[in-house]
């Protein structure tokens, strides 16, 4: 598991996305968005801030790190 | 199952069973006298993944609803990953196709060697693009 812990999951599920959605949106895949949903696989630094800019929120607020 | 993983096992696969197949028949001729034509078999091994690919492909093109879609980065850093173990296999397995040249094999062994060095560094590419997309769940 990767030490950056994150809130997309519950930020995506607040706006009602399914993370076929949420890939599409920000040009990843479904498989990509459940990896990093259960930290799996930790965003690069734009894709990270593609999905903060879609959830109108920072990259502070959705990623943290958590050893 | 994503299409590129799909299409992944299934080039693992069908390049393991063809080229196996050919290679286990070059043994037999070499070491159980059995007759072989090279030519006609590595045609034949050849026109066989073809068929396997295009078939193969088509059917799984039909069951994966991301077909169409592009690599994301994720893909990308396993496919740059495989690559990279890959070559190193066929950086040692062309050193050892040279080195059957100095111990005095024939040319189409060779060339049968290098073929094979080929292959096994394109297998392992696509195992470890695999072993990769497992790994990371």
């Amino acid at each position: 598991m990767f030490p950056i812990a994150n809130n997309v999951r519950a930020e995506r599920e607040a706006r009602g996305m399914t993370q076929s959605e949420l890939g599409a949106a920000i040009g990843l895949t479904r498989q990509t968005i459940a990896a990093i949903e259960q930290r799996h696989y930790s965003p690069s630094l734009e894709a990270a801030f593609r999905i903060a800019r879609l959830f109108g929120t920072s990259v502070d607020a959705l990623f943290h790190w958590e050893e | 199952m994503s299409f590129r993983y799909k299409s992944a096992l299934l080039s693992l696969v069908s390049m393991a069973l063809v080229y196996g197949w050919f290679f286990a028949t070059l043994m037999l001729h070499k070491f159980g006298g059995r007759h072989f034509s090279p030519i006609a078999s590595l045609g034949g091994a050849i026109l066989a993944l073809a068929v396997v690919q295009i078939v193969g492909h088509m059917f799984i093109a039909g069951t994966s609803s991301d077909k169409y879609g592009a690599p994301d980065e994720r893909e990308r850093a396993f496919d740059r990953r495989a690559t990279m173990v890959g070559y190193y296999v066929l950086i040692v397995g062309a050193l050892a196709a040279i080195g059957t040249l100095h111990l005095g094999f024939s040319a189409p062994d060779v060339g049968h060697a290098v073929l094979l060095a080929v292959i096994f560094a394109e297998c392992t590419r696509q195992a470890v693009f695999l072993i990769a997309h497992h790994r990371a769940g």
